[in-house]
Parts: C-alpha cells; sequence; structure tokens
C-alpha cells in the first residue's frame, strides 16, 4: 500500500476542506438568525481577489483582512436590502453573483493578464510543515473556528437570540429583541468567515487568482450547510468530505486506467447531501422562518 | 366595529404584482436597467475608460445593424426559455433554480438524437421533444421531493444541478464523445440542425422554437384553466383551496412545464450552434443559461413578453459586449457587472418607492424654496 | 343595578396598584376601539374582563401591557404618570401579558425561552441557574412542565404554562391572560384557576380576559364589563347574578325606541317584518353527530346536530372562538371531520372538496374575503369564475378559458350587484371592501345554490353595503333558498334569521326563533349559562 498516497490525499482534502467550511459555518450563523444568502459564490470570488491585491499591498495578514472586509461589506449590503429593505434574497444573492463574476474577470484584466494572476510569493502564506506533507496554518483555523461557533451558538444568549429570530420574530419582538438588526449582525459576521475563505484561496492555497477561482465553491458550501443541519460542526466534517470527494475525483482523473469514473465520484456529495434533505439520512430541521422577511404587525 | 382583518400577501407575490408602486411594469425595468448602465459607467469612469465610447460601442454591437441584431436574438434565444422556466414556478409560488442542470440533459438528449437517422426535419422534432422531455424529467426530481417529503426545492434544484454538470461531464467525455475528436461530442448532423436564419450570422430557426414556446405558455398561463390554477394557488394558496384547486397538481404542472422550456433551450444551444453542433467538453456554451435566465425573468417580469423584450436587452448586451471590447477596449465582463446591478436593483421594492419619496421631497423643497424667493 | 355603575373617577380609594383613567382608543381608520375606560387594579385581586368580541377588552389589555400607545387619556401608579413604549417596559415595571397566541419560540425547551426574554445580550447563559430558578418557581406556583422539552412538542396546555411561567419569572405585579382556557381542557382550567388563587394570595393581582360568566363566577373577586369600548358595568362577583352580567354583556332592550334607533343606524329592518313561511318540506342541509377538531388539536365543533330547510335563515350566533369557524369549514370541505354525517339534499359533503361540494349546490362567502374569498392581485374577472372555474359554461375545448363569457358573466354581476369598478379586468385590491364583498356574494349566488353558507357576511363594511348584503340573504331566502348564516354580530343574527342557535364550546345551547329569546338569556347562553326553567 502506498501510504504516501494516502497522506496525498489527506492533505489535498484538507486544504480543500478551508473554503468551504468557513464559508459554510458563516451561513449557518447567517440562515439561523434566518436569511439564506445564495451570493455566497460571489463573495468568494471577489474576496479571492481582494485578498491577493491586499496581500501584495502589505503581507499576507492584509490580505485576509481585506478579503474579510469586502466579504463583510458584501454581505451588510446584501442583509440591508433583505431586511430593512424587505427585499427579495433570491434575487439579491443572484444579483451579487452576477456582479462578483464580471467585476473579477474585470479586474484580473485590469491587472494585466485576462483570467489569471499569481500571487508573490512574498505574499503567500508560509505552509508549515507536518508529517503529512506541508499544510498552511489557515487549516487549523479552519478547524477551530467550528468548535467556538458551536459553543457560541449553542451556550451564549447571543446564540438563543439569533435563533429566535430566525425560528419566531414575533416572539424574539416581544422579548424585545430587534430582529432585523440582528439578522443584519449574522449575516454579516458569515460574510466575514466567507471573505476569508475567499481569501485564503488565492494567498494561501493556490497563490493565484482565476476568474472562476470560486468554481462553484459557495453553493458546495450552501449544500454543506444543508447537510448539516446547521451544526457547525458537521459542517467541519461536510466541508471535509466534499474536500475528499474532489481531490478523490482529482487523482483518479491521473490514474492510467480508470475503476470508476471520476464524475460520479464528484457527484457523490451533492446524491449524499439530497438524502439528508429528503430525511432518509436523519432530519434536518431549519428555522421555520428563514428566509422571509419579518415585519412587524 | 371591525375586526380588523390581516391583509395575507405572500412573499412571493412581490415578483409577480403587476404594479409594485403603481409605476408601470416596463417603467421600473427601464430604471433598474438604467441604473445598472450608470453604475456601470461609473466603473468605468473609475478605471480609466470613456463611458460614451463603451456605450456607443456596446449599442453599435448590439443594435447597429442587421447583423447586430441577429447576434442579440440569438444570445437571447436560450435565455427567453429559461426565463420562463423560472418565472413560471415563480407564479406557482415556488424558486426553481434547477434550470441549469435541465439545461444540460436538454442538450445531452439533443446529441443523443444525433445518432439517430431520420429524415431532415422529423430529425430536428424528436430531438427537440427528447431534449424537453428530458428537461422535464430533471425537473420532477425536485419536484417530487418537495411534494412527497417537503424538500424545499431551492436546496434541491442546486443538487441536481451539480449531479446533472457531472452527469454531463460524464456523458460528454465517454458515451456522447466524438470518436475523431475527444474534446467534444459528436455533432449533430445536419438533418437535425436549425437552419441559419440569416446568413453570415448564427441567427437560426430555434429562434422561432423560444418564441412559439413563450407564446404558448402564455397561453396556457392566461387563457387555461390549468395555467389559470396555477397562478391562483401561487398568488394566495389559502383562496385557492377555497375555489377547489389542489395546489399539488398545480406545483408538478409548474415544475413541468419549466423543464420543458429548459430542455428545449438545451436543445436550441446545440442544435442552432454553429459551427460545431455538439457539446465541447466543459460546456462553456451551455454553462450559466440558467442562472442568466433567471436575470431576464426578473427584468421581464416574469411575464412571456417581458421576458422575450429582456432576453432581446441581455442578448444585445452580451453581442455589444463583444464590440464594445473592440471597439472601445473596454472588457466585455464590464456586461456581467452592469447585469448584476440590474438584477441587484430589482431585488429593492422599495428602491422605486424610495425613488418616488425622494422625488416627492426634492419636489416639496423646491416649492418651498421657490416660495421664499418670491 | 343599572349600567351606569362606574368606578368614581375622582376619588383613588387608598391604596390602589395601577389606574387607567380616561383610556381612548381610535384606529388610524377611524374605528373607535375604546371611549373613555376606566379601570382601578389593587394588589392581590383577580379581575374578570368581560365582553363580546370587539368590545375592546384586547386592545385595552394591550394598552396596559404596553404593546400599543392609547389615543387618550393616562395610566398611572401611586407613584405618579407611567407610560410604556414597548412591552419589554411594561414588563420591567411589572405587568406581563400571556397572549391568546403564545410567544414562543418552537425549537427552544422552556428554560431557553425564559432565558431568552431576560437582560443582557452576551452574558453566556448559565442554563443551569436559570433552570434552577425555574425549578424553584414551579414549586412556588405548582406549575409543572418538563423542562428539557422543545416547546413545540408540548400539549396547548403545558405551553400556556410556559408562558406563564416566563412571565411569572420577571416578577410580575399584574398578570393580564387573555382568553386563556379556550385551549385548555377542564381539569387544566381547574388547575389554572388554583394556579391563580395561590398568586393572588401572595399579593399580585390578575385580570382574566373571558367572554365565559361560569369562569368569571368560579374565581374573580371583582367583573368588569366592556361593550362596544366602554366600561358598563364594575362589580364585585359576589352582588353580580349571571343574568344582570349577560344583559351588561349584549346591552338590555330596555328601551324600545333606543333600540330601534340603534338598528336603524346599522342599517338593520326595525319591525318584525312580515315574513311568508315558505319553509320547505325537506332539510337542505343536514348534520347529526358532527365533531371537529380544531387546528390545536382540541375538540371545536362537539357532536353538533341540526338541519336548515329551504326558505329558511338559519343563525348561528355566538362569540367568535367558540367553534363556528370550523364548523362552516367543515361544510365547506376546508376542513375534514372527526365524526359524523353531513349532507346536502341526501348527498356527503364530508370529506369532498370545495369545488365537489359546490357543484351539490353550495355557496360559501367566507368569513376572511382577503385570505379566502378574493385573490386580491387578479382581476375581477378572475376572481369571479374562483371556484367555478371548471364549469361547462366557462370552460372551453382543451380546457381553455372562455373569457367572452366570463367577462360577458361579470358585467352581468356588476349591474345587478351594482358592483362600482372600473371594468371586468381591475384588480380585484381596487375595489372598496364593501364592492369586494358584492362581488364575492354575487359569484356564490350566482351558482344558483340549493344552500348559500354565509360566515360573517356584513364584517368590515359600511352600512349601505352591509343593507345591500343583507337584503340579498333575504331575497335568496325568499325564494326559497337555505342560508346558514353565522356571525359574531348579534343583531345582524337576530334581525335576519329565522330560527337561532347560539354557539358554545362545539355545541348549540339552543335552537329556537328569536321572537322566543330576550336579550338577558341570549346573553347567558353566549356566556354558557345555563338557562332558568321556562325561559325558552
Amino acid at each position: 500500500m502506498n501510504w504516501g498516497f494516502l497522506t496525498d490525499l489527506l492533505r489535498i482534502s484538507l486544504h480543500a476542506m478551508v473554503p468551504i467550511t468557513l464559508t459554510a459555518v458563516g451561513e449557518i450563523v447567517g440562515e439561523t438568525a434566518g436569511l439564506f444568502n445564495i451570493g455566497l459564490e460571489g463573495i468568494i470570488l471577489i474576496s479571492a481577489l481582494a485578498g491577493a491585491l491586499g496581500a501584495e499591498a502589505g503581507g499576507p495578514m492584509v490580505g485576509l483582512l481585506a478579503g474579510m472586509l469586502v466579504g463583510a461589506l458584501i454581505s451588510l449590503i446584501f442583509s440591508i436590502i433583505n431586511t430593512y429593505w424587505k427585499g427579495d434574497q433570491m434575487i439579491t444573492g443572484i444579483g451579487i453573483n452576477l456582479f462578483a463574476a464580471g467585476f473579477v474577470a474585470f479586474g484580473l484584466i485590469r491587472l494585466g493578464s485576462p483570467g489569471f494572476h499569481s500571487v508573490t510569493r512574498t505574499a503567500q502564506i508560509a505552509k508549515i510543515q507536518t508529517p503529512i506533507g506541508s499544510l498552511s496554518p489557515m487549516i487549523f483555523v479552519a478547524l477551530v473556528v467550528p468548535f467556538i461557533i458551536h459553543w457560541f451558538l449553542k451556550r451564549t444568549r447571543a446564540g438563543l437570540i439569533l435563533k429566535a429570530a430566525g425560528e419566531n420574530p414575533e416572539a424574539a419582538d416581544v422579548a424585545g429583541i430587534n430582529v432585523n438588526l440582528v439578522r443584519l449582525l449574522a449575516t454579516t459576521f458569515g460574510g466575514i468567515l466567507a471573505g476569508l475563505g475567499g481569501a485564503y484561496m488565492s494567498i494561501a492555497w493556490f497563490g493565484s487568482v482565476t476568474k472562476d477561482i470560486s468554481a462553484g465553491r459557495g453553493f458546495i458550501a450552501l449544500a454543506t450547510v444543508v447537510f448539516s443541519g446547521l451544526n457547525p460542526l458537521l459542517a467541519l466534517l461536510g466541508g471535509f468530505i466534499f474536500g475528499f470527494f474532489q481531490s478523490l475525483a482529482t487523482w483518479i482523473k491521473t490514474l492510467p486506467s480508470k475503476p470508476i469514473p471520476w464524475q460520479f465520484v464528484e457527484m457523490l456529495p451533492y446524491i449524499v447531501t439530497l438524502l439528508v434533505v429528503a430525511g432518509a439520512i436523519g432530519r434536518v430541521r431549519f428555522p421555520k422562518e428563514l428566509g422571509k422577511p419579518y415585519k412587524r404587525e | 366595529m371591525s375586526q380588523g382583518l390581516t391583509e395575507t400577501v405572500p412573499q412571493k407575490e412581490k415578483l409577480v404584482r403587476r404594479t409594485l408602486t403603481g409605476f408601470n411594469p416596463a417603467i421600473e425595468s427601464l430604471l433598474a436597467a438604467a441604473v445598472g448602465l450608470i453604475i456601470g459607467a461609473i466603473l468605468m469612469l473609475v478605471w480609466g475608460y470613456n463611458p460614451w465610447k463603451a456605450y456607443a460601442a456596446l449599442l453599435q454591437g448590439a443594435y447597429g445593424d442587421a447583423y447586430g441584431w441577429a447576434s442579440s436574438a440569438a444570445r437571447g434565444v436560450p435565455l427567453i426559455l429559461t426565463a420562463l422556466t423560472f418565472s413560471i414556478c415563480v407564479r406557482a409560488g415556488m424558486f426553481n433554480i434547477g434550470a441549469e442542470g435541465q439545461v444540460y440533459m436538454g442538450a445531452v438528449a439533443a446529441v443523443a438524437v444525433g445518432y439517430f437517422v431520420l429524415p431532415a426535419g422529423l430529425h430536428l422534432i424528436v430531438g427537440l421533444i427528447f431534449a424537453m422531455i428530458a428537461g422535464a424529467i430533471w425537473s420532477l426530481g425536485p419536484a417530487i421531493l418537495r411534494l412527497t417529503r417537503g424538500v424545499n426545492e431551492v436546496i434541491s434544484t442546486i443538487m441536481f444541478n451539480w449531479i446533472a454538470r457531472f452527469l454531463t461531464f460524464y456523458m460528454v467525455a465517454f458515451v456522447l464523445v466524438d470518436p475523431l475528436r475527444g474534446e467534444k461530442t459528436i455533432s449533430i448532423p445536419v438533418s437535425a440542425r436549425f437552419p441559419v436564419l440569416i446568413r453570415g450570422t448564427d441567427l437560426s430557426w430555434s429562434i422561432f422554437a423560444a418564441v412559439a414556446f413563450a407564446i404558448v405558455i402564455y397561453f396556457v398561463l392566461w387563457h387555461t384553466v390549468t395555467g389559470y390554477e396555477v397562478r391562483a394557488a401561487g398568488l394566495n394558496p389559502s383562496a385557492a383551496r377555497y375555489g377547489g384547486i389542489k395546489s399539488k397538481r398545480t406545483m408538478l404542472m409548474a415544475f413541468v412545464l419549466g423543464g420543458l422550456g429548459a430542455g428545449l433551450a438545451g436543445a436550441t444551444i446545440v442544435m442552432g450552434n454553429p459551427p460545431t453542433y455538439a457539446i465541447i467538453s466543459g460546456m462553456p456554451q451551455l454553462m450559466n443559461a440558467g442562472f442568466d435566465g433567471m436575470a431576464v425573468a426578473m427584468v421581464g417580469r416574469n411575464h412571456p413578453i417581458g421576458i422575450i423584450f429582456a432576453s432581446l436587452f441581455f442578448g444585445g448586451l452580451t453581442a455589444g459586449g463583444r464590440t464594445m471590447q473592440f471597439t472601445a477596449g473596454v472588457p466585455l465582463e464590464m456586461v456581467r457587472v452592469v447585469e448584476g446591478v440590474i438584477v441587484l436593483t430589482m431585488a429593492i421594492p422599495e428602491l422605486i418607492r424610495v425613488f418616488r419619496v425622494m422625488r416627492s421631497s426634492w419636489d416639496r423643497l423646491m416649492s418651498v424654496l421657490r416660495r421664499r424667493s418670491a | 343595578m343599572t349600567d351606569k355603575d362606574r368606578i368614581n373617577r375622582n376619588e383613588p380609594s387608598r391604596d390602589y396598584y395601577l389606574r387607567a383613567e380616561g383610556i381612548t382608543k381610535v384606529y388610524s381608520n377611524g374605528t373607535v376601539a375604546l371611549k373613555e375606560a376606566d379601570l382601578e387594579i389593587h394588589r392581590g385581586e383577580i379581575i374578570g374582563l368581560l365582553g363580546e368580541n370587539g368590545a375592546g377588552k384586547t386592545t385595552f389589555t394591550k394598552i396596559l401591557s404596553g404593546l400599543l400607545p392609547p389615543t387618550k387619556g393616562r395610566v398611572i401608579s401611586p407613584r405618579g404618570s407611567v407610560r410604556f413604549k414597548s412591552p419589554r417596559e411594561a414588563l420591567s415595571f411589572g405587568i406581563g401579558m400571556v397572549y391568546q397566541h403564545f410567544a414562543l419560540v418552537g425549537t427552544f425547551n422552556a428554560a431557553e425561552n425564559v432565558a431568552l426574554s431576560h437582560d443582557h445580550p452576551f452574558s453566556p447563559i448559565q442554563l443551569t441557574a436559570t433552570k434552577k430558578k425555574l425549578e424553584q418557581l414551579m414549586e412556588e406556583s405548582g406549575l409543572r412542565v418538563p423542562l428539557d422539552v422543545p416547546v413545540e412538542k408540548l400539549a396547548v396546555g403545558e405551553q400556556q404554562r410556559v408562558e406563564i411561567l416566563k412571565v411569572l419569572s420577571r416578577d410580575v405585579d399584574l398578570l393580564i391572560l387573555d382568553e386563556p382556557t379556550s385551549v385548555l381542557t377542564p381539569l387544566e382550567v381547574d388547575e389554572l384557576f388554583a394556579l391563580l388563587r395561590r398568586l393572588k394570595d401572595a399579593g399580585k393581582s390578575i385580570i382574566l380576559i373571558t367572554h365565559k360568566l361560569k369562569e368569571v363566577g368560579s374565581v374573580t373577586d371583582r367583573v368588569v364589563v366592556l361593550r362596544h369600548g366602554e366600561m358598563v358595568g364594575d362589580v364585585p362577583t359576589a352582588q353580580a347574578s349571571t343574568e344582570q352580567l349577560a344583559q351588561l354583556m349584549v346591552g338590555k332592550a330596555l328601551d324600545e325606541e333606543a333600540n330601534a334607533v340603534e338598528l336603524q343606524d346599522k342599517g338593520l329592518p326595525t319591525a318584525e317584518r312580515e315574513r311568508a313561511n315558505v319553509r320547505t318540506e325537506q332539510p337542505v342541509l343536514e348534520v347529526s353527530g358532527l365533531t371537529v377538531k380544531g387546528n390545536t388539536g382540541e375538540v371545536a365543533v362537539d357532536n353538533l346536530s341540526f338541519e336548515v330547510y329551504g326558505g329558511e335563515i338559519f343563525g348561528v350566533a355566538g362569540v367568535e372562538g367558540n367553534g363556528q369557524s370550523e364548523l362552516v369549514e367543515a361544510l365547506t370541505g376546508l376542513r375534514s371531520a372527526e365524526k359524523g354525517k353531513a349532507s346536502i339534499n341526501g348527498k356527503n359533503i364530508l370529506g369532498l372538496d370545495p369545488r365537489e361540494i359546490y357543484m351539490l349546490g353550495v355557496a360559501h362567502i367566507p368569513e376572511d374575503r382577503w385570505r379566502l374569498g378574493l385573490v386580491l392581485p387578479f382581476t375581477l374577472a378572475e376572481n369571479a369564475i374562483l371556484g367555478v372555474q371548471r364549469w361547462d359554461e366557462f370552460r372551453g375545448p382543451m380546457s381553455f378559458l372562455r373569457w367572452g363569457k366570463v367577462n360577458q358573466h361579470v358585467r352581468e354581476l356588476m349591474k345587478r350587484f351594482e358592483i362600482r369598478a372600473t371594468g371586468p379586468s381591475a384588480p380585484a385590491k381596487s375595489l372598496s371592501g364593501g364592492n369586494q364583498q358584492k362581488l364575492i356574494v354575487g359569484r356564490e349566488l350566482a351558482k344558483d345554490p340549493h344552500i348559500v353558507v354565509a360566515s360573517q357576511p356584513t364584517r368590515g363594511l359600511d352600512i349601505g353595503a352591509a343593507k345591500y348584503i343583507r337584503d340579498l340573504l333575504v331575497e335568496m331566502r325568499n325564494k326559497g333558498r337555505a342560508i346558514l348564516l353565522v356571525s359574531a354580530d348579534l343583531d345582524e343574527v337576530l334581525a335576519l334569521s329565522d330560527r337561532i342557535a347560539i354557539m358554545y364550546e362545539g355545541k348549540f345551547m339552543t335552537i329556537a326563533s328569536p321572537k322566543d329569546l330576550d336579550r338577558e338569556t341570549i346573553g347567558m347562553l353566549m356566556g354558557g349559562a345555563a338557562v332558568k326553567e321556562g325561559a325558552v
């Protein structure tokens, strides 16, 4: 048995897990409070670019911060539109995705090479050497954050407030909670994590920005949220599963003889998620008022 | 003493209301388009481009001559169909964002029909039928999940999109692959292609198929009992129940109709697309047909007529974008940016109201000032 | 005792907890919900707040508990005037309200729901501390609820106990309960009342909103009666008889003339109309042993049996919430029945869907015209075929709709029923309430039905429109149709019906001719009191 292949698989899976887990955990916070952000894809994309630019300007930390800031900003706009302005969450999200796709492609062209931009070495986050190869320190961040958020949601009153805002906004209102503000803060926080995930991709993993670097990860994160049933720990697992199957598929692509078509391997996480949602595997329960704006009578 | 009646207006009704704030819906779409173009212009200025030149080139490329019109129309054809997919379901009170995957399946079916040997004309029709059925079947999945297990259709359609994507990759690489050129499927034989409508352009007879479908949907929704029931159930499920309408049936109907449209879109892309008439690995021509259709649906106010105009507009943006890039040096990705802003603007029903409020307070301020100075 | 008994406004008694003085509430649409209502609340007493639907009870308590501001008037405590801008402020002051529709988060357990209403947002909740406090509270109050189960899985009675615990945990001095017994079993009611007595002994003040005379008698110290927004009575319970309370609730027909004027103001026929007896031999609607469950699983219609004949108006009176809606829904295909039989001209209607029931000759004027009767964004034409869209006259080949026929039909309706609108393609929401209702009534009557089920048909309408619709119903009756009229407007039911049934807790207390019932009896029956011998 070639152990090297297994460690390779593990290493790539861990790297692939990061943006998905971070984004998914952030979206868990947002959905718990009641907003459904389908624009995550666009947020990841723009933060990847922002992160790269920030890192080149002031180093990797600045890059990460830039990504988080951009993610927060876009999510802030999203949440204002969908709370105080009673907009439509689906349309807003789709608009964000469209905008981001154009904006990033456009930005890359302005930077000189259309569709691609490699981040200078010094701007990238150095990897740590471990027994299984060089890992990005962000992986550890992605491993820890879900636990923190899980504790936050379960054990603090703020977590209760979030859940109340998503589940029964009238009851929360009666209890004196400002539902719109809570949703705004929750979704903006989700944007921060998604932005972090996006920046990670350009400055800590790929080392470059392409115009479709997000490659559907925003939607994969949404699927992971569904799979997790709004439990951050399961989002960690889900992120890893998605990452694992993606790396497995990539590996199969390199094999000379193909036992299973890689396409079916890549399909697997989505089928599993469908089964989970359909109740075949455990019942997941989403906040009753998820996706609906709150109007006080 | 009146007992306060509560007006329950379903959330999704917002998308479908004929007059949101008293303005003609067409005007609202135009306003949103204007906002998008203005913000695009601002961004262009920021980046050192000349917006006038850019928009002039855009207009020229999109509608300046017959070639432009043809290109715009050609780009718009699949958008008409995928927009209808989204809109039909919206009117039924649901969010079907599975057009993307349904398009892929339709395209695959169309290519598969390419293996048959049939006389010209008939071959094309058979291909269209197979494609539409493939799309409808693919949309039945989420529909059934929603009806039997209450699965939110937004989630399930996303999943189905991804499954379809990889399934298509597989079909393109292994099953339908062209033995001579591995990076694409077999080309659809001439007998199954849409004839080109205007020589020298890529506008084919597929436009008639798309417009015909739109007209059919119009009649179904507004002139048949089934369509009436679908719309009623989407606007007020309780009243629909009072009216003896079975919501399960209307839901299924809407999804199936939408799937037919998306499948047809997949077929038009493949069967009306010179010079290859095939699916290229990576499916660049098929990608985003579904999502762009949603943008078109919103701007078209979820009505077939509006959608036809909106798709011409969006098609024009894409076609003109090339000219814009060529002539004015503005990368055509700017078009996506503009589209994104337009959609965002449409997401805010309050925005138009905000405009009105701003306008009326501006007017009031002006009249106060005028009186002061008089 | 006259119904002019009021609190002497100028002299507060020596120690009171709270005084409401001159509370007036006028809504933005002009409705006067409360007119100069006064109330003095003492510590350690249970006040029963009695009144019909629309009397203003809920409005009054919402003002007390901070949910609504009064238009005029003030609330004072011994320390000075108090003004609450939100339920939270009222809660801090010591006033807590248990609403009819609970403000609980379903997925939370009891402890989490209680923790939600306590103070600082970022304190890591010591759930264990909250639990301890709750357990102590449960000991003291005798209320037991499982603390770890998500609230949505609890029985309704238990959920209510969580609501009460939630309010009690804030150390309130005044506890307001809005119709708390409507969702409880008799055993749970007894437990609740025992709790209230314990709280009273501990010095708390309690306001119990109810329309049930029996409850008032069993647990309150004082009864306050509201009618049409005015306080019409405030007496110690021991001194009040059910007859007197009933009179106060529904008003006395003491003065024939004054009553006639009042009726005329409402557009109702004054003199005893000479009505032809056109009642058919066979009943059109036969109901036997009908039992229907409500939304929360409790029995809403309890083993009901009655008949409605052609050529008569059968009125169902009673305070809302006693099963009337569920009865109508069961008869029109909107709700399934547990037990029993119901048939139109011999054909069963239970378990059928609305369209099939319409085909059997039933017309339904629903109680909520915006939610059930109309699709507001639709045009008049589109609304005019709601329920009959599949009838042959409107449906052409291949399921195409014959809009030509529909439009013609609508124009006829507009003419016949004097519906004011710009045309068949006007959106329904552009019509006034009265015209909307006329559209619905016209649509239903045009079906030429055997029986019209009319639920609150004149609610929210101006006098002219209301009169018009009532006349229509009488006209249908005279033509030999059966009318089942359900209305919370007692005057309307009395004036229109040939026979009247008073519904209370899912049963008909009596079925009689309006001529044979005096108002006092009616009031008592509406409040659930048993009737004296010989009164009916």
